[in-house]
């Protein structure tokens, strides 16, 4: 009797292939569909240059930056919260170990910093949304504005443009098998993340946050620290994204960075993660990320004008939440 | 003829029955108050007549005519309510709370304002409001203001019948005297006034008659001359006299308090409160809705923060500033509001029973023991009966009491020293009750402290070995054996004089 139960508890397909097809008919499934087909009409649209080595390795270089980035995006929308400030981390990191890195600090030293300033600035954005309780999305907004004041005022309206080659060399060039370190760091990261989501204390205490705060609250979660680390995870996680990006286009300047927190949320909203806290996985924010990365590369393999990627990812975000509202909507009508 | 009559009307939420073939008749020009204590079925009776709550059997004719109603219907026809809480909205001027959904507009669309003042003064003066209020904002009111407002918005808006829930419970004295002079002209005025409460002299000093109601049936129906106090309280608390089962409170309970309180202080709710609780002896806390019963355990929870006193556990000094501290220090707590505070709706049962053990499951590197977690959840389902197929089912498709019972595991399982449990068997059938109720005593009888907040008396006498009663903010009685008398708990918690 106990040990049926416990089989049935375990089983959540069938045969091998019925649970395949229920795979592909989940969230994670169709959008793996989406991903392929939208990937092949690239590629044919292109005629094959999408597939060609040297874009292939930049696609991956951007897979890299978006995804490492929406891992803490996931963290922090799974709580119920937002993070819109994220371009502006990685403008002010950048800045900051830009100035490092030229005037030849020890580059792993430039690096620590870089990681620093962004888990600080995170960490900021956490103590302001759960202990100062301002809410998520105007202590962002107004920490982004913040933070690219402070980029133009450590740049000094000059720009950064002798990155040492080594940081290309490492997280660009260098592969492994035929990924490049920073897409093999990220998915590491990702694999990290994932155990801590599903086989972790910490990781339940996410979803529960993002389920219900109160509860809770009341069975004894400390609330404020489990969304502080989650802002503070987000900034050094973007820290991390912003050094992969330095490594591929060796250039700081003012604006750099900026958009980036649309690029990140549209992969975490595509990815499953629901806005409104306590459902979504990280490993749907990686899916998230290849299709954002892929539709950011044929933007420019098709020569479409650049703006249209801004209309793109809105059209994303705008389709993603709908989707979801109206699985709600249908929710609720069964009840 | 009658305004308002209810036949045979009935209605059941889950096992509970709320109200229980309801008659009663409530005439134009009198004040009819209706008493009961908490979860006598007096709020289900207000919804009914909002139209909030569709009875499932009887009738209801207004005016002589039949009536389906809905809230639309109810207010049409001349029903309004005057709830405890008013419902404003604060950043308004009162001329536009008045008017919310009713506004006066010129065919362009714009605001009558003066037209909507002219129309709102007669009401004002009558109720002995000045005018000059129409222009101040709703939240700058004091709560007895806010009422009158809201008895000006019924009358405009043409109620002949009005309904006042509890409406002095949250008044000052004065504020009560001038509510209760309005509702005597009113009464002159040919208005049906309904009166809920449970405060005994009030009903003396305003009600041409009243109708008891108790565990959602009427038990009575007097005019006011006609009965004394003392037959009042008897029949409020009469369903608590049936044979609940006398504990011998097991005797003597020894040894040294488990959780002590000393002058604890919770402002506004709770003002020093002394008590001592034992383990082995199941203490419950009964007081009526606002009497401080929950909040002041919340502040040894570390869910509110005390101002003054101290706290003793196991007879050491401890101070819970969080609900994780309270916890460690082996104080658990299982919230009120099911939905709001203890499930997490989205997840399944293993997540939701096990959200406040999993430090039992750590593995090496902080992994969690995911097969052994769903053992244990496998586990407590069979052991306190919680009917659902397997631990991976979302608890939202779960009954209330089958919510609970896995609710009742996470803190069973938790290894305490005291744990309180706010008004563990609210809106669960009987069965389910019971059952949870021999869960209780199983963990009284393990060596755990047992705290059982209620404002049910019928439980707290049913299940409790000793009754502490709560009236606002104080302890006013600590009943134990042979002195657990349902009159004298009723009229420690209402301060009535007898």
């Amino acid at each position: 009797m106990k040990s049926e139960r416990l089989r049935s508890a375990r089983r959540s397909g069938g045969s091998p292939g019925r649970r395949l097809g229920q795979f592909l008919l989940s969230r994670e499934g169709l959008l793996l569909i989406f991903l392929l087909l939208l990937g092949a009409a690239i590629d044919i649209a292109s005629s094959g240059s999408l597939l060609r080595f040297a874009n292939l390795n930049n696609l991956f270089v951007n897979v890299a930056v978006v995804a490492v980035a929406s891992i803490g995006m996931t963290l922090v929308i799974l709580t119920a919260g937002i993070d819109v400030s994220i371009g502006g981390i990685v403008g002010l990191s950048s800045a900051i170990a830009g100035q490092l890195l030229t005037n030849g600090t020890n580059v792993l030293l430039s690096l620590g910093v870089f990681l620093a300033v962004g888990l600080a600035l995170g960490l900021v954005n956490g103590i302001l949304v759960s202990y100062v309780r301002i809410p998520a999305i105007i202590t962002t907004l107004a920490t982004k504005s913040i933070f690219r004041m402070l980029v133009f005022l450590t740049l000094g309206g000059v720009w950064i443009s002798s990155i040492p080659f080594r940081l290309t060399n490492f997280f660009v060039l260098t592969r492994i098998w035929i990924l490049p370190v920073s897409l093999v760091l990220t998915l590491a990261l990702l694999i990290a993340a994932s155990v801590l989501m599903t086989h972790t204390r910490t990781g339940r205490w996410f979803y529960a946050v993002g389920d219900n705060e109160e509860a809770a609250r009341l069975s004894g979660i400390n609330v404020r620290l489990v969304k502080t680390s989650g802002y503070a995870l987000l900034g050094l996680l973007t820290a991390v994204a912003a050094i992969f990006s330095l490594a591929e286009s060796p250039l700081v300047q003012n604006n750099t960075g900026s958009g980036f927190e649309l690029t990140v949320i549209a992969a975490v909203i595509l990815g499953g993660t629901e806005l409104s806290g306590g459902r979504g996985t990280v490993l749907g924010s990686l899916i998230g990320a290849v299709i954002v990365a892929l539709v950011q590369d044929g933007v420019i393999l098709l020569h479409i004008q650049p703006f249209w990627n801004g209309v793109l990812l809105g059209a994303v975000i705008l389709a993603s939440v709908a989707s979801s509202g109206l699985r709600l909507l249908r929710q609720r009508g069964a009840r | 003829m009658a305004f308002i009559e209810l036949r045979g009307v009935s209605k059941q939420f889950g096992g509970v029955r709320a109200l229980r073939g309801v008659d009663v008749a409530f005439e134009q020009g009198r004040v009819h108050a209706l008493l009961g204590e908490n979860g006598a079925g007096k709020s289900t009776l207000i919804k009914t007549l909002a139209g909030a709550v569709q009875p499932d059997s009887g009738e209801i004719t207004i005016a002589g005519q039949r009536a389906q109603l809905s809230p639309r219907s109810s207010k049409q026809l001349g029903i309004a309510v005057v709830y405890q809480e008013p419902m404003i909205y604060p950043h308004l001027s009162v001329l536009e709370n008045i008017f919310m959904g009713q506004e006066l507009v010129s065919p362009g669309g714009f605001l009558r304002r003066g037209e909507m003042a002219t129309r709102a003064t007669p009401t004002l003066t009558r109720l002995g409001l000045d005018p000059s209020i129409l222009e101040q904002p709703m939240g700058a009111l004091s709560i007895g203001y806010q009422q009158l407002v809201l008895i000006v918005q019924a009358l405009i808006q043409g109620a002949r019948a009005l309904i006042f829930d509890e409406p002095t419970s949250i008044l000052s004295k004065e504020e009560t005297d001038r509510l209760l002079g309005i509702l005597r002209g009113l009464r002159e005025s040919g208005h049906a006034v309904i009166y809920i409460t449970h405060r005994i002299e009030e009903v003396y000093q305003i009600a041409d008659e009243v109708t008891v109601l108790t565990d959602g049936a009427v038990v009575g129906h007097f005019p006011i001359a006609e009965i004394g106090s003392e037959q009042l309280l008897a029949l409020m608390s009469g369903a608590s006299k049936r044979d609940y089962q006398k504990r011998s409170s097991q005797g003597r309970v020894t040894g040294a308090p488990i959780l002590a309180a000393e002058h604890l202080c919770v402002p506004p709710y709770a003002q020093d409160l002394s008590w001592q609780i034992y383990a082995g002896e199941l203490t419950c806390v009964y007081g009526l809705v606002g009497s401080g019963r929950s909040e002041s355990f919340q502040a040894v929870f570390g869910h509110l923060r005390p101002a003054s006193g101290r706290i003793l556990l196991g007879g050491q000094p401890v101070a819970p500033r969080s609900p994780a501290h309270a916890i460690r220090l082996g104080i658990g707590y299982l919230p009120e509001d099911r939905k709001l505070q203890g499930i997490f709706a989205d997840k399944n049962l293993e997540f939701n029973q096990t959200a406040s053990v999993l430090r039992a499951f750590l593995q090496w590197l902080g992994k969690l023991d995911l097969r052994g977690l769903v053992r244990a959840t496998d586990q407590g389902m069979r052991e306190y009966g919680v009917k659902a197929k397997h631990p991976g089912v979302q608890i939202a498709l779960l009954s209330g009491g089958n919510q609970q019972k896995i609710l009742f595991t996470r803190w069973a399982k938790s290894k305490l020293k005291v744990l309180i449990l706010d008004e563990p068997t609210r809106g669960i059938d009987v069965g389910t009750k019971a059952e949870i109720h021999e869960f209780i005593r199983r963990l009284v009888d393990s060596g755990v402290g047992v705290v059982v907040i209620t404002s049910d008396l019928e439980e707290a006498l049913q299940i409790g070995d000793r009754i502490l009663v709560m009236r606002k903010g104080r302890i006013v009685e600590d009943l134990r054996g042979e002195a657990l008398n349902p009159e004298t708990i009723l009229s420690a918690a209402i301060g009535a004089r007898s």
